[in-house]
């Protein structure tokens, strides 16, 4: 029998308040300044929110907040994406919970799914009423919520009877969906082409952001290696291109993207604008992951490459399964931390010219029938932004407690 | 009468480390089938440094080094194939933290033999059973004490089915009551015929289990002689001041 642990570790509210924000004279001074200035804050701020505000801004542009000048009649589209992206996160949730790394599962609703679900559905049920949207996309919202719903569900009830090749074959959804994504987006393969000029809003900002997040975390790590690679030219290279695009402000090599890459590539082969700025904000997170997977393999002690290479291994097998593993691991945070700027990055695509959020809200700031309405457009571009990032953060916290083979045992 | 076959042969090894260094001077040394070497010497004697250049992890400027027949060149072939035939212990386990203890034992035979995964966790199970740490087969390595980590390196090197086992200081970062349960592994294996060359301090393993102690200083060979020879009536001035250092 373990003996109780004594009171003192675990307060009761009162206690706690106490211990915490009135320990001396002075904390409590210091404790009521701060708790009376944030409270006038509060209410300044829900005075203005409830009273003062015009959200008619925000909810006549819904949609061009959203995917810019996506034509009407093909955003359908973009509602079967949104609904198969449900229906992906769904699944993952359920199956992560359902199949944890090691012990046992726990309850089929852990009390903070309990509060991620309240949230969704609160959302779900108020934000399309407070937006004021029709009532057949009212529908299309409160759809693509339930088979989020239903996806969790039913992936954490039977996530334990599924057979090895499919807990394995399952994460292959995300590539896929990404693929099926980019199809149902810009069209091709019997659907009507949609130009990437005509894409913007909260549209284009997660598809430039997710686009460059995916492809420079591979050029990130390859970029890393070449920096510790044997062999010179590499070597030099690496260092070359990680230094220079370092040294350079985004929103110059965003312009000079836009410029170059007409020159340097034959006609017909330079990208749409879009893309050009794509490919410029993946280039350019790339030195930065790499920078970042540089310190995680410097972490990794010597003694693990030539434990794996005396063992047989060649140098890819040995980099692949032993080195990699522990660099990205010890990387993941700083990587996740670039990510998250990387998304914020692409508010300079407003810059040369794109609409995307911050572009798309430049445009409806300068319409006269909204004329200083900014202090809303802002304050819903900041929370939508900080929505994003939290998602990203909160991601990256439960996978690297996943990867932690010292945590996931001990739990 | 035949002779043993000879595993390791090396013929006058010399190398400089790029600071320019003199780590061996001119070191010969043969090894035969099913023998016990052990490598003694005060630190700096170039002895861990001539033991990894048998599998490569150093190289070397001249001299030549023959192992299980296959000569040591800058063939990256080579090189692969001798090391999948050579297992090698470390001083600091350098087990893969990120893996299973199971899984560290498994990774190579199925990568580099190709072998099929049901059968090699079957072996591999039963070498941790040899070794005395079956019911810790899924755990980390981390949750494992420090001679059980130097266990499951041992184990996991075997796995490989080498047919020459290196042993670098495998006892020196132990703590003093673990030392005996990994010596015992490695006297069993000497036992079972095991070609096995060892850098080591214990004085104890020496006499009991080596066929031939060598003693290195300042980069070259000293002294090659049975233990009890080798403890009890040293032939050069050099061994007699270790042995009265190492007390």
């Amino acid at each position: 029998m373990a003996a109780p642990p004594p009171a003192t570790l675990r307060p009761g509210p009162v206690q706690w308040l106490r211990r915490e924000l009135f320990g001396s004279r002075l904390d409590g001074l210091i404790s009521i300044a701060l708790i009376s200035f944030l409270l006038a804050a509060a209410l300044g701020l829900a005075r203005w929110a409830l009273f003062q505000a015009q959200w008619a801004v925000i909810s006549a542009n819904s949609t061009l907040f959203a995917v810019g000048r996506y034509p009407l009649e093909q955003q359908w589209r973009l509602w079967l994406l949104s609904a198969l992206l449900a229906l992906a996160t769904g699944l993952s949730w359920g199956l992560l919970r359902a199949l944890p790394r090691s012990g046992p599962p726990p309850t089929l609703w852990p009390r903070n799914d309990r509060w991620a679900v309240a949230i969704l559905v609160v959302l779900a049920l108020w934000l399309p009423l407070a937006l004021q949207l029709t009532l057949a996309i009212q529908l299309r919202w409160w759809a693509s919520t339930a088979l989020l719903l239903l996806a969790r569900w039913a992936a954490g009830r039977w996530g334990q009877t599924l057979s090895p090749l499919a807990r394995r074959l399952i994460p292959l959804i995300w590539p896929l969906l990404y693929l099926v994504g980019m199809v149902l987006i810009s069209g091709g393969l019997g659907l009507v082409q949609v130009a990437p000029s005509d894409w913007g809003g909260l549209l284009l900002t997660l598809l430039m952001a997710s686009f460059a997040i995916l492809l420079c975390f591979p050029l990130g790590v390859l970029l890393a290696l070449g920096r510790r690679s044997e062999l010179p030219v590499l070597r030099w290279g690496s260092v070359l291109y990680i230094e220079f695009i370092r040294g350079a402000p985004l929103i110059t090599l965003l312009f000079l993207g836009q410029n170059i890459l007409g020159f340097l590539l034959p006609g017909g082969l330079a990208p749409d604008r879009v893309w050009r700025a794509a490919w410029v904000l993946t280039f350019f997170a790339a030195a930065y992951v790499a920078e970042a997977v540089r310190s995680g393999l410097a972490a990794v002690p010597s003694g693990q490459l030539e434990a794996a290479r005396s063992l047989g291994l060649s140098m890819p097998f040995a980099l692949i399964h032993v080195v990699l593993p522990q660099a990205l691991r010890v990387a993941l945070p700083t990587t996740v931390g670039q990510f998250i700027s990387l998304l914020q990055d692409t508010t300079l695509l407003s810059l040369i010219g794109l609409l995307d959020l911050l572009g798309t809200a430049r445009t409806v700031m300068a319409n006269p029938a909204f004329l200083g309405r900014n202090a809303e457009v802002y304050l819903v571009l900041a929370v939508l932004f900080w929505c994003c990032c939290a998602a990203l953060g909160l991601g990256s916290r439960a996978l690297e407690t996943r990867l932690n083979p010292n945590l996931a045992a001990s739990r | 009468m035949t002779s043993p076959a000879v595993m390791i042969e090396a013929r006058g090894v010399e190398k400089w480390y790029p600071n320019g260094f003199h780590a061996l001077r001119g070191v010969d040394l043969s090894v035969h089938q099913g023998e016990v070497v052990v490598i003694m010497g005060p630190s700096g004697s170039g002895k861990s440094t001539f033991l990894r250049t048998f599998n490569a992890l150093e190289d070397f400027q001249q001299g030549a080094i023959t192992v299980d027949g296959i000569t040591l060149s800058d063939d990256l072939g080579h090189i692969d194939a001798i090391r999948r035939e050579v297992g090698m212990v470390f001083q600091q386990f350098n087990l893969f933290p990120h893996l299973s203890v199971l899984e560290n034992l498994t990774l190579a035979p199925v990568l580099v033999r190709k072998l099929p995964k049901p059968a090699v966790e079957r072996r591999a199970l039963e070498l941790l059973d040899r070794v005395g740490i079956a019911e810790q087969a899924h755990k980390y390595p981390g949750q494992l004490s420090g001679g059980q980590q130097q266990r499951v390196a041992i184990a996991r090197s075997l796995c490989m089915e080498p047919r020459i086992m290196l042993f670098d200081e495998p006892t020196s970062a132990l703590d003093p009551e673990m030392v005996q349960e990994v010596l015992e592994v490695m006297q069993g294996l000497a036992r079972d015929g095991m070609t096995m060359v060892v850098v080591t301090h214990e004085v104890r393993f020496a006499r009991q289990v080596a066929h031939r102690v060598v003693l290195m200083d300042a980069g070259v060979v000293v002294e090659i002689a049975p233990p009890d020879r080798f403890f009890s009536n040293p032939q050069h001035e050099r061994s007699r001041q270790f042995l009265r250092q190492i007390g």
